[in-house]
């Protein structure tokens, strides 16, 4: 139960990090 | 060895770690469009330097994870904490991967960087960075399959990531592409130094601190069950205070500059008051099956203690349910218990494989004396006269053996996975809520 809260946890990280990386790269194309 | 409530840890500070977690993460990524940016290339490109960017960050930060900051794993668990590490270093890798993927499905001119005797530097490192994370992966996932010790892969594990890290970051400023203004190239280069200073904090600092509160061995005591408590008292210093539940990185036979030490959770009762600690320890690998060699007199290192499974919570009554070896943080709380005279009812709740082998029996008769304490024994293997509960610890035994509202009871459960799972899964249908347990695996290194 535990690990798989973890689990969701490394998955919202992970999603975040790849949405924030995708922001950073329509920044730079609307800079 | 550890594990707290996830939930508090996610209401808690728990939370506040996640962000500082991502800010260390995002917020380098994202000061690279200050100052003079270079011309902006296609979404892709973009895209693919950017996960490349917070690829390594993440890997960097996999350090930190395991530098054992009290501060990071408290209000998770230690166990929780390793988890993380395996599984996001799956998905910084596949971030790291993805990066020249990305870049040559863009940009099939690029393919030729894959030839490293051609390849200018810049594009060497690279590889060299991203073989080594795949190596690191690789040796991680399949260690046991792959018939490695665990101090060879433990020795492995860091260089790799050194090596990973490093040439990650001599690729980027070689490349320079965003890296052109010097604050930039200071700013990655410095969180590279910090990445790996947190390494040599906990591999070179930490030690010579351990090193100057050696501890003595007294005793190597056999109990039942393939198992036996090592006895350590302190050398010319007051010793460690533990709370009842933690646990400590144990180092014998050489110093504590030693690469691989082991996770034991301390067996004594926390109120000893000559700083006497005790580890009950099963002959179960490498290590621990040498463990009854250990001659008296030999010095060891304790780094700790840490974790949060420990007692200290408002409850009407502890259940505690342990599983083979994972009876020793249980006897910390047990024995803790007795010495402060805590009349609070505790309800034991142990799984074992033979009536024989069932570690700290006896003293655990004597215990139901000086507390309100019940044991039950749980046997998987009982002998033919046997009355009591057969098999495993299940919803059924905890219905049988705990007086109802079940969500007023705070429990600690640690044993095997397989055990753990089956009792979280049990506790849920019981309606206990999470943060009314501690779970401890000691299977998490």
């Amino acid at each position: 139960m535990r690990r798989l809260l973890a689990d969701r946890l490394v998955i919202t990280t992970g999603t975040i990090v790849v949405a924030m990386s995708a922001l950073f790269a329509l920044a730079r194309l609307f800079d | 060895m550890t594990g707290a409530p996830l939930a508090r840890g996610l209401t808690s500070h728990g939370g506040l770690w996640l962000i500082v977690y991502l800010f260390f993460v995002l917020a380098p990524l994202f000061a690279l469009l200050l100052g003079s940016t270079p011309p902006a290339r296609s979404f892709w490109t973009e895209f693919s330097i950017a996960i490349g960017y917070s690829g390594l960050a993440m890997m960097g930060l996999q350090f930190g994870l395991t530098a054992r900051f009290r501060y990071v794993t408290e209000p998770w668990g230690e166990d929780v904490i390793y988890h993380f590490h395996r599984q996001i270093s799956l998905i910084a890798v596949a971030l790291v991967v993805a990066h020249p993927i990305i870049l040559f499905i863009e940009r099939p001119e690029l393919l030729g960087l894959l030839n490293s005797f051609k390849a200018p530097w810049r594009a060497r490192f690279a590889a060299l960075s991203t073989y080594s994370l795949i190596a690191l992966v690789v040796m991680a996932l399949w260690r046991t399959k792959l018939r490695l010790r665990y101090e060879t892969w433990h020795v492995t594990h860091l260089v790799l990531a050194v090596v990973a890290i490093a040439a990650g970051v001599v690729h980027m400023v070689g490349w320079s592409f965003y890296l052109g203004d010097p604050w930039k190239r200071g700013l990655w280069t410095g969180l590279t130094v910090f990445w790996i200073g947190l390494l040599v904090y906990v591999r070179v600092v930490k030690p010579l601190f351990i090193l100057r509160r050696p501890y003595i061995v007294s005793e190597v005591r056999k109990e039942r069950g393939d198992t036996w408590t090592l006895v350590m008292k302190p050398d010319g210093h007051a010793g460690l205070r533990f709370r009842p539940g933690q646990f400590g990185w144990l180092t014998v036979y050489r110093s504590p500059f030693k690469i691989t030490a082991h996770p034991f959770s301390f067996s004594s009762s926390a109120a000893a008051a000559d700083g006497r600690v005790e580890m009950a320890i099963r002959e179960l690998g490498d290590f621990t099956s040498n463990i009854s060699k250990v001659p008296v007199g030999q010095r060891a290192y304790i780094d700790g203690p840490y974790g949060a499974f420990t007692t200290g919570h408002p409850a009407d009554m502890h259940v505690l349910i342990a599983g083979g070896v994972g009876i020793t943080p249980m006897m910390s709380i047990i024995r803790t218990l007795a010495d402060q005279g805590d009349k609070r009812p505790v309800v034991l709740l142990y799984g074992s494989k033979h009536w024989d082998a069932i570690t700290f029996r006896e003293e655990l008769e004597a215990m139901e004396a000086r507390l309100d304490l019940t044991v039950v024994h749980v046997l998987e293997n009982p002998p033919d006269d046997w009355t009591g509960e057969r098999g495993f610890v299940t919803a059924d035994v905890l219905r049988r053996h705990l007086p109802p509202p079940y969500a007023d009871h705070e429990y600690f459960i640690c044993g095997p996975d397989v055990m753990m799972d089956a009792i979280e899964s049990a506790l849920e249908r019981l309606s206990v809520p999470i943060t009314r347990y501690h779970s401890e695996r000691y299977s998490f290194v």
